[in-house]
């Protein structure tokens, strides 16, 4: 486009900015004439877009031609479709009313047969989609994120422009589609695992119980990635592996409460070390120190955030003290940062505070980011020992602190200083201090709350009266301390009128001559102080009537109304009134910090939920809870002069108040928007997959076999039971003619279950199996107490399609039994014991099919069923010998080991049993029996067992490996 | 959340993933220009500003800056700027400033296949490569096809 270069010239060579206006007014009259004549052909249509294009990048207001623009979306060539769509991203916003128009357009390119025109549509939609384009087309986007047919390219602009309309509106990404983007996860193809972990790190901070699944995915990967070098060259990026994927799932895994698997702590530790050592050597190349690093500092955060590895906890605590002392800014900023959330976190602060001296002198760093990281850190490192040391500091700091942090850094110095003052004269000196230094940039929640503090505790108010007056009467005093003093004195100057120069004269005087320099609220505050002068010093009335005389003539009206009013009050002929209306006033309620409050509000509105916040691990622990308690305003100080002979106050921990002090400190995500819709929990009981049962029933009196076969898969199970401890390994078989990807298992128990059977999961299955390779998984249970119900296995996997089946173990409470042999005479004897009620449940029952079902019990039936349930048959035991009679023991490990006995009573006339089962606890026989009763109601065939030959397909299955074909 | 903008005296490219009035973008066009264009040699690459953070790179006599999230990571950010420029930089032949002025229209559709919705997508310099080689191709294809049919 010769026109175009040659305009873009033009503008270069004009020297003057209105040269350069001249030059652009020129050929905006000249568009805006050519689009009027109409008739252009896509070339020209194209060249003008373009230069519309270019003003408004360089910054001029473009107020036409966006139609021409949007119209080129519909072009049929490529080049005309692609200024069409950039400019559409560029004089379009999300709510502008020419969007509808081109709703359809896009959504004919998002079905088009050419990729570079779903591509197109996925950058409008990604740049420009608000809610109601996503509510139009997000149907189509999230196909093209799934279909096995799309190109990798296609898949990942499909998965972040589902992010970003996710972000414009939550609804829009459906709960049903959660379990097939984990599954995304594992593509081959980097670049399309790292935009779905983009999206699944925004949706798993909404839900994590829906993205559950994610976890050991990004664990996995992970590991596959350092460990395994799974990935291609182009990947590599200054011989990192893709930093920006690692990056992405060590920050996942933080979002998540740290695993209880051991396997996948296991992957996940041996990740974390890897990144370690690698970092240890660091390179010259600036690239692959940055990579290396973003990883390393991630990898940092993730290991705080698991706050249980121990050993790497160690190493990096080393590691953050030599950063902070890097050479390289960078290096230093983000060592700070990270020692921040070590100190968020941390129960002890001992490592962090061997370096508070090299942390003091970051407040000296010639570069304003790090002067602020610094004082992040001190602020979260400070506590009860070092208090003191720090707000002295940061107190220094600020009289040449910048400007842009002064107030921030106000509000954290009043706040150490309220949190761990544990002496009286302390909080006041530094209070006032700081106030004196700092008076612009204090907020007024500041001295309001000093002023809250001293009103709520007696042993503050003389010495913060004597204090305030001394500040005030010194010939420069910030205005502040004015209103402090004014309101100090005015409640407590009384306490210290007896004193040597704090005479109420005196104290009068003071206040008087900061009258004519102040605010008008300033004054107006005085003047209440003087009023409540008139009712606790009589003697000084004239004076104080004087002043009130003096400001009813003022013309501001405030003021004047205010000095009137007190004016009448004073000169009232009984001091009833005014006794009433200026008695002591009571303690402020309790609420909660003003200050934490407006620290929050600095802070608030970041797009990601924060994993941690500024703050000792206090401010952690609650912003985690998201409690929203009153702040203490009432304080105890342990070194309380009593100078009021007040009753000593409390003798508990001197900062056990500290905690809730940060009630308003929830930086957490805002709790108010509405909640996602919950999706169904895929894993659990209630989505069993049809065919469940059989294998299930089979495996319920067996200790290996076939849980489950269809046309794609086979799932076996063997189990080894010793006490109360299971050992269950899962085979899984593709028998699909293709390959399976993304094989994923996941396990799932009933609410009500957890406590009583718990497990841990020794490994992962294979995540790709090819035509007819099998893979396993071993999973140890451990019943812990009497348990009901069994756990489920979902089983999940990318065939072309998501393919997935939830079934359940055959994990149950009798398989934790061991026969037991008894003497006639000690079964009796412990029958007896037990005895009936509560330990003893007993059921009467027949086929459940009814008598006509080609079904019956027989006494080989009968004993083979109850052996599989894990009695010990004992013969000649009971008198009749139909009657079948067992005993066993069952095992758990936090219940301990109950005795079971059984005696089972059959009438194969009737087809009827009676079922008894006692044991040593009333949890056990219930469970039982319901178990055996499900099973034995079903009988066996009637029909003589059949014969049925191989099929053709048995037998090419079993010759198949030796068969040529 | 991040913006990819340009500025010397002039704003070369700018790229928005939030939804802003243009007037506030002028704003923090205005004041991020600032803070970064006083900013010395070997200081950091971050910055705070407001509840965002900038992570910004000098190339030259051109800047390169992002905003981010105060939670994102900043120098993987600081190396998506890098990986934008070895893009230009492959796919120019030695990118300079006029490069990207005068085929402003090639640089956005660069970022294009690098960022979506402020995230990266790809950071195989060969994938991006050779998608934009992919529309290249059928821009030629098409230019071809006009002059044919004179």
């Amino acid at each position: 486009m010769r026109g175009l270069v040659q305009f873009i010239a033009d503008l270069r060579n004009a020297r003057a900015r209105e040269l350069e206006e001249k030059r652009i007014n020129k050929e905006l009259a000249n568009i805006r004439q050519k689009f009027k004549d109409g008739n252009l052909s896509g070339y020209h249509k194209k060249k003008y877009v373009c230069k519309l294009l270019y003003i408004y990048i360089l910054g001029w207001n473009v107020d036409f031609g966006h139609l021409e623009a949007v119209n080129l979306i519909s072009a049929n060539k490529y080049s005309e479709k692609q200024i069409g769509y950039l400019a559409m991203t560029l004089f379009l916003h999300e709510k502008h009313e020419l969007l509808h128009l081109v709703v359809n357009s896009i959504r004919k390119d998002l079905l088009d047969h050419n990729e570079l025109f779903n591509c197109l549509a996925l950058h409008a939609i990604a740049n420009v989609g608000g809610r109601e384009m996503g509510e139009a087309l997000s149907g189509e986007v999230h196909r093209l994120l799934i279909s096995p047919t799309s190109k990798s390219f296609v898949k990942k602009k499909a998965a972040l422009t589902l992010l970003r309309l996710y972000r414009k509106h939550r609804d829009i990404v459906q709960p049903q589609w959660a379990e097939r983007i984990i599954h995304l996860m594992d593509d081959d193809d980097l670049g399309v695992a790292l935009s779905i972990t983009s999206l699944v790190m925004t949706l798993a901070q909404d839900d994590l119980e829906q993205y559950k699944g994610a976890y050991a995915k990004a664990a996995a990967r992970l590991k596959r990635i350092l460990i395994d070098g799974e990935y291609t060259t182009d990947y590599l990026y200054y011989k990192v592996p893709c930093p920006w994927l690692q990056v992405k799932l060590l920050r996942l895994l933080q979002y998540f409460p740290p695993s209880e698997d051991t396997h996948v702590r296991e992957l996940i530790r041996e990740s974390l070390q890897k990144i370690l050592n690698l970092a240890l050597e660091s390179s010259k190349n600036v690239q692959q120190n940055n990579a290396q690093n973003a990883v390393l500092f991630e990898a940092i955060n993730l290991i705080i955030h698991l706050d249980t590895e121990q050993d790497l906890m160690k190493q990096i605590s080393s590691r953050l003290g030599r950063f902070i002392q890097s050479r390289e800014t960078n290096v230093r900023y983000l060592g700070l940062e990270a020692m921040t959330h070590l100190a968020a976190r941390s129960e002890n602060l001992i490592p962090i505070k061997q370096h508070q001296d090299i942390i003091l002198s970051s407040l000296k760093d010639r570069d304003i980011s790090v002067r602020r990281k610094g004082l992040d850190l001190l602020y979260s490192m400070c506590d009860s020992t070092n208090a003191q040391v720090v707000v002295g500091e940061l107190l220094q700091f600020l009289q040449s602190a910048d400007f842009a942090i002064r107030e921030e850094m106000v509000l954290k110095i009043a706040i150490l200083t309220e949190k761990y003052a544990t002496d009286v004269q302390w909080y006041v000196d530094i209070s006032l201090r700081l106030i004196a230094m700092a008076g612009d940039h204090v907020s007024d929640e500041v001295w309001q709350r000093v002023i809250q503090i001293v009103t709520n505790n007696e042993e503050l108010q003389v010495y913060a009266a004597q204090t305030a007056l001394q500040h005030i009467r010194a010939d420069i005093c910030h205005e502040t301390l004015v209103k402090i003093g004014a309101y100090i004195l005015g409640e407590f100057g009384h306490l210290i009128a007896d004193q040597q120069r704090c005479s109420p004269i005196e104290q009068f005087l003071a206040l008087q001559r900061k009258l004519s320099g102040c605010s008008s609220s300033t004054r107006a505050m005085i003047l209440s102080c003087f009023i409540k002068f008139v009712n606790l010093f009589p003697e000084i009335k004239p004076q104080l009537v004087h002043v009130f005389e003096i400001y009813s003539h003022t013309l501001d009206s405030e003021l004047q109304q205010r000095a009137c009013e007190y004016l009448k009050l004073a000169t009232l002929p009984t001091d009833d009134l005014l006794r009433t209306m200026c008695d002591e006033m009571p303690p402020f309620p309790e609420r909660e910090s003003a200050l934490l409050s407006r620290l929050h509000q600095k802070h608030a509105g970041t797009s990601d939920r924060r994993t941690w916040v500024v703050g000792g691990k206090s401010a952690n622990t609650e912003a985690e809870l998201n409690m929203a308690k009153p702040g203490g305003l009432k304080r105890t100080f342990s070194s309380a002069v009593p100078l009021n002979g007040n009753k000593a106050n409390g003798v508990n921990g001197s900062h056990a108040n500290g905690a809730s002090d940060l009630a308003g400190l929830d930086m957490s995500s805002p709790t108010s928007e509405q909640a996602p819709k919950k999706a169904p929990n895929l894993a659990s009981a209630a989505h069993l997959s049809p065919g469940w049962e059989k294998g299930f029933n089979r495996l319920l009196l067996k200790a290996e076999g076939v849980l489950y076969e269809d046309a794609q898969v086979q799932i076996g199970v063997r189990s080894e039971y010793r006490g109360q401890m299971a050992c269950i390994i899962a085979y899984f078989r593709n028998k699909n003619p293709g390959t399976i990807t993304s094989f994923t298992t996941t396990l799932d128990l009933d609410e009500s279950e957890k406590g009583h059977l718990t497990w841990d999961v020794k490994g992962l299955p294979e995540s790709t199996l090819g035509q007819g390779s099998q893979t396993q998984q071993v999973i140890m249970f451990e019943a812990k107490k009497v348990f009901d119900k069994s756990p489920t296995m979902r089983v999940s996997y990318l065939a072309g399609a998501l393919q997935a089946l939830t079934l359940k173990l055959p994990v149950t409470i009798h398989k934790f039994m061991d026969p037991a042999e008894l003497s006639a005479e000690d079964f009796f004897k412990r029958w007896k014991q037990i005895g009936g009620g509560s330990r003893e449940a007993q059921g009467i029952f027949g086929l459940s099919g009814g008598k006509n079902s080609a079904r019956e019990l027989t006494e080989k039936f009968v004993a083979s069923t109850v052996e599989g349930f894990r009695w010990r048959l004992l013969d000649l035991v009971d008198p009749n010998p139909k009657n079948v009679v067992g005993a066993s023991v069952l095992h758990t490990s936090e219940g301990g080991k109950f005795g079971c006995l059984m005696r089972l009573e059959p009438n194969y006339g009737t087809q009827m049993i009676r079922l008894t089962i006692r044991a040593t606890d009333e949890s056990v026989p219930q469970v039982l029996l319901k178990l055996m009763q499900e099973r034995l109601s079903v009988g066996v065939s009637t029909m003589p067992e059949r014969y049925d030959p191989p099929t053709r397909q048995d037998i090419s299955d079993a010759f198949g490996s030796v068969m040529v074909n | 959340m991040s913006l990819a903008d340009r500025l010397s005296p002039h704003q070369r490219l700018a790229k928005w993933f939030t939804t802003l009035s243009p007037k506030d973008k002028a704003k923090i066009v205005k004041d991020v220009s600032q803070l970064v264009l006083a900013r010395r040699t070997r200081m950091c690459n971050f910055l705070e500003y407001k509840d965002t953070k900038i992570v910004y790179r000098r190339y030259a006599s051109l800047f390169f800056i992002a905003g981010c999230s105060s939670e994102d990571n900043e120098l993987i950010t600081l190396e998506i700027i890098h990986r934008y420029v070895e893009q230009m930089d492959k796919y120019y032949g030695n990118v300079c400033e006029l490069d990207i002025i005068f085929s402003f229209t090639k640089a956005y559709y660069i970022l294009d296949e690098l960022l979506l919705a402020g995230e990266l997508q790809e950071s195989s310099k060969k994938n991006v490569l050779r998608c934009i080689g992919q529309q290249d191709s059928l821009e030629d294809m098409e230019v071809s096809a006009m002059h044919s049919s004179f």
